[in-house]
């Protein structure tokens, strides 16, 4: 246990809670240098998840593989109860109350996609790999909770979890050909299914695909976010002296747009610096994978990697205009605690297939 | 599964890792570079930007599209109008501003609290709207001291207007601003205080009639002034709309009907389905229902009993009585019950188990052939062959020849009425049929409920010979083709030359409408409102007594016109009229010489 203690990977706790620190420091300037309501309580939530993380980091990786189809299991039923909480109760919503704490089943459930595919990759001999029925599973792990996330309809989360299941799967050593396949598939069927949606269904997804119709919600958040990004210029303004946040001009500042603020306020030079941190976080992950002795371990560490990967790059890119606004935090600097509790805990993970990269056996645990 | 070491495995797994991590790379680079721009090369531009300016996003509204009659008239559009705001930003007081547009412009107290409130809810920014629609003179003197009043801004927009008032109001409908639920509408996502259509044509063609909206960015500085037009897209106006309706017999015939407290007249052209006439009295002017305040007008609607908001056309359920007659016949011809020299005898009633069932006529109508029983509208021979027909195949018939649908036209709030059968009964009621509620379903009393246009569809089916007309309102340019009911031919044929003897035969029920300049055949009907009580019957002048208006029959009347290869079919229905032939035939023929002069 001491051993395993002074074994993990600081480099990684360390990237945590620098990362997390900037978060709050952004939280703070955004409810106008003060620690409330945001900055205090993401700290707190910051010691909790760091603890939550160490545990399961000392856990045998044995009992995380085993139960793997049961924690995705689990949090599809989650997923499936806020579904039918939307549907029978006060209409739609993305949370559930679990404990006394709000959770955002749409972000536990990428976790345990993860999970999941590591363990059937692990279980699936190579040879067995490039069998097309050995694709109908991996396929529904991901089919099932992005088809309920499409419905609620959040739409960003669930390209998010497409996007996680073509990395992992393209990771586990799929057949490229297949990926091409799929893709020419899609493409042909976006106007076959087009022909069966009604019209409102249609005009939903063009004004998703064209956010600037609707200039005066997302498409002036945009403009707002453009020019708070652009006057931060190279050195920013300086700490708490953001004015655009300030004047209220920036709806969401606390969440998806943190990283706006930030911007403003630290200029270039900011946004580099946490870009790169994210970038050595992601590299972590990666490095352990390409050490880790089993396929459990690798598909794990290289599906949290991706997971972060697509946060961040789906966040900075909505953002700065590069693509639809859809609503996907910043992870560990964004205010909200299933995604942040989701990232720590998935990292927890990666800490653990580190401490038990070298384990022969898996199953009989 | 124990552990592989399949080197092949983790060489395949290697390089996959490595492609991940480029492509990871490669897309933190574009971010980076995406950034780079923002922040360092266009980093000037939106410093000046969020220095002193701020970038507004203003929704250009679209022009909303007109409704015009069949032959072009205007019925819906849109005039200029202008309404006075106030920007909180622009003004230190807003209560002196108010106070001085008040010295111009009566402003109600209370409303001026209200505006004051409002301001400090909103962004201080945003347009408060304080005057709508102001005329003229009011808009000369406010643009002349525009600079003493602080904050104030004038705009321009356009007001729905309905150029013949209370004419086509049921069938067009009205706009309003939309409820909680309407701005969730697709079509006007991004445009909350659009007016939309509430009702009628202008509810059903709310995606057409709408447009599509257009935008400006614009940079404004901090007093509110506009700068510049950094880029506009216009808006598109929304698609005009050609009904069917003819302005002329619409009017015409609501004249007719405002004779009356309450009815309805429908005019259909056979050969296309064409609407064009469906008329609704009472009726409401939907200018005053847009136009604010509306409130005493609102409320003098919803309290009078009347309701002229029901469009009676299609929303009026009335028992068809004996305008059902033809649907009867023509079961029983169609089954082989009847044939033309079938007779039957009426003493003015007949027995069915321990009930009489009265003829209209109490002393009876003598020997009847099915000629005559629709001619005079005897009611004894349709009880008689009802029994042997049954109320199922009765509702077959009646069913195809348009009752108890609703139809497919953007006519929003049909009512289907009833067409009583076994099943129906059983459905609802869970009870099962009496024979003797054939009988009176026979004479369309009883459960049997129509509804006006569905009259006037019925009897375009009669005259067309029995090609089934679908309603149309919208006008349709291409030419319309209804397929035919052949094995009516027959049947049809001997009720048409009924139907021609109501009107133009002596002893026929509208022998005193008959019109010898526009020949028309149809039938009248007379449906109660209320049970008649034996005391009454037996005081034989229990018609002709005035009774309570509410008590009294109503009166409908069905025909076409012309006799010969008929065009026009009608539908006439005075509620507590009296008599069909007294009120409702009389209407149906001056509509018919109306539009007969119209030469159309």
């Amino acid at each position: 246990m001491l051993n395993k203690i002074q074994n993990l990977n600081y480099l990684l706790i360390f990237l945590i809670i620098l990362i997390s620190f900037i978060g709050a420091a952004g939280l703070y300037s955004a409810a106008g240098g003060s620690y409330n309501p945001w900055a205090s309580r993401h700290l707190i939530r910051l010691v909790f998840f760091i603890f939550l993380a160490v545990i399961l980091a000392l856990i045998n990786i044995k009992y995380i593989y085993k139960f793997a189809y049961v924690f995705f299991i689990l949090s599809l039923l989650l997923l499936l109860s806020v579904e039918l909480i939307g549907v029978f109760g006060k209409g739609a919503t993305r949370w559930i109350n679990l404990f006394g704490f709000s959770i955002q089943p749409s972000e536990l459930i990428k976790i345990t996609i993860i999970l999941a595919l590591a363990r059937f990759y692990h279980d699936l001999k190579f040879n067995e790999i490039k069998r097309i029925k050995n694709l109908f599973f991996p396929i529904l792990i991901l089919f099932l909770p992005f088809a309920l996330v499409v419905i609620q309809p959040d739409l960003g989360t669930a390209l998010s979890i497409a996007m996680l299941g073509i990395l992992i799967l393209f990771a586990s050593g799929i057949r490229i050909w297949k990926f091409v396949l799929g893709f020419f598939i899609l493409i042909l069927s976006i106007p076959l299914s087009l022909n069966y949606l009604q019209s409102y269904q249609k005009d939903r997804i063009f004004s998703f695909l064209n956010p600037e119709a609707d200039a005066l919600g997302r498409g002036y958040q945009l403009i707002q976010s453009k020019i708070a990004l652009g006057s931060g210029g190279l050195t920013g303004k300086g700490f708490l002296e953001g004015s655009q946040a300030y004047l209220q001009y920036l709806p969401e500042k606390q969440t998806d747009f943190i990283f706006t603020l930030i911007g403003e306020e630290f200029g270039f030079i900011g946004t580099m610096f946490i870009i790169l941190l994210f970038l050595l976080l992601i590299s972590v992950c990666f490095y352990i994978s390409i050490k880790s002795n089993h396929i459990f371990g690798r598909i794990l560490s290289i599906g949290v990697g991706s997971n972060l990967f697509i946060y961040v790059i789906m966040n900075i890119s909505m953002v700065s205009g590069l693509m639809p606004v859809v609503g996907i935090p910043l992870p560990l600097i964004s205010y909200g605690g299933s995604a942040m509790l989701a990232i720590i805990i998935s990292l927890g993970l990666v800490l653990n297939a580190e401490l038990n990269g070298n384990l022969k056996k898996l199953h009989n645990a | 599964m124990f552990y592989t070491d399949d080197k092949k495995q983790y060489s395949v797994l290697n390089r996959r890792t490595f492609l991940l991590y480029l492509l990871k790379v490669s897309f933190f680079g574009i971010v980076g570079w995406r950034l780079y721009d923002i922040q360092i090369k266009d980093s000037k531009k939106y410093k000046t930007l969020s220095k002193n300016n701020q970038i507004d996003i203003e929704i250009i509204y679209p022009l909303r599209g007109k409704i015009y009659d069949i032959n072009n008239k205007v019925l819906a559009s849109n005039i200029k109008v202008f309404d006075v705001y106030l920007i909180p930003e622009n003004t230190k007081d807003i209560s002196k501003s108010l106070n001085e547009l008040n010295q111009i412009i009566k402003i109600d107290f209370s409303d001026r609290r209200k505006i004051i409130e409002l301001s400090k809810k909103v962004k201080k920014f945003e347009k408060i709207k304080v005057l709508e629609n102001i005329n003229w003179p009011q808009l000369e003197k406010i643009e002349s001291n525009k600079l003493n009043i602080e904050g104030i801004f004038i705009s321009q927009d356009y007001m729905r207007i309905y150029q013949f008032d209370n004419t086509v109001s049921h069938l067009i409908g009205y706009t309003n601003k939309p409820n909680r639920e309407e701005v969730e509408l697709p079509f006007i996502a991004n445009m909350p205080n659009l007016e939309i259509g509430k009702d009628g044509i202008e509810k059903s063609f709310n995606p057409n009639l709408i447009g599509k909206s257009g935008q400006r960015e614009i940079e404004v500085n901090s007093y509110g002034r506009v700068i510049r037009e950094i880029s506009r897209q216009d808006s598109q106006k929304g698609n005009d709309i050609q009904i069917t309706i003819d302005l002329r017999i619409q009017q015409y015939a609501l004249n007719l009907l405002n004779e009356h407290k309450a009815g309805s007249a429908v005019l259909m052209d056979i050969n296309n389905g064409n609407i064009l006439c469906m008329a609704s009295t009472p009726s409401y002017n939907p200018n005053k229902i847009i136009q604010k305040p509306n409130k005493d007008y609102w409320n003098s609607i919803l309290e009078n009993e009347l309701s002229p908001l029901t469009y009676r056309c299609i929303q009026g359920l009335y028992a068809p009585g004996s305008t059902f007659k033809m649907v009867v016949a023509i079961a029983g011809i169609v089954h082989g019950i009847i044939d033309t020299n079938t007779k039957h005898f009426c003493s003015g009633k007949i027995g069915l188990g321990d009930r009489l069932y009265h003829c209209w006529k109490n002393n009876g109508h003598g020997l009847m052939n099915v000629s005559d029983a629709i001619k005079e509208s005897c009611d004894v021979f349709f009880y008689e062959i009802s029994k042997k027909i049954g109320i199922d195949k009765i509702a077959r018939v009646a069913e195809d020849f348009g009752l108890g649908k609703i139809y497919d036209v953007p006519l929003a709030n049909q009512k289907k009425g009833i067409i009583p059968s076994r099943d129906w009964k059983k459905k609802k009621y869970d009870e099962s049929w009496y024979p003797g509620e054939t009988l009176i379903s026979a004479i369309g009393q009883g459960f049997v409920l129509t509804n006006p246009l569905q009259l006037a569809v019925m009897t375009s089916i009669i005259a067309s010979n029995g090609k089934n007309v679908k309603p149309n309102i919208i006008k349709q340019n291409k030419e319309i083709e209804f397929e035919k009911f052949e094995k009516y031919q027959n049947a049809i044929k001997i009720i048409k030359s009924s139907m021609f003897k109501v009107v133009n035969e002596s002893k026929g029920t509208a022998y005193n409408s008959r019109s010898t300049s526009v020949p028309f055949a149809g039938k009248t009907g007379t449906s109660q409102v209320r049970r008649i009580t034996v005391a009454e019957r037996e005081s034989e002048d229990f018609r002709k007594k005035e009774l309570e208006w509410k008590k009294r029959d109503h009166a409908l009347f069905v025909g076409y016109m012309p006799i010969e290869n008929p065009r026009y079919a009608v539908s006439v229905v005075i509620e507590h009229g009296g008599s069909g032939a007294s009120t409702a035939a009389p209407i149906a023929k001056e509509i018919f010489q109306f539009t007969k002069n119209l030469e159309i």
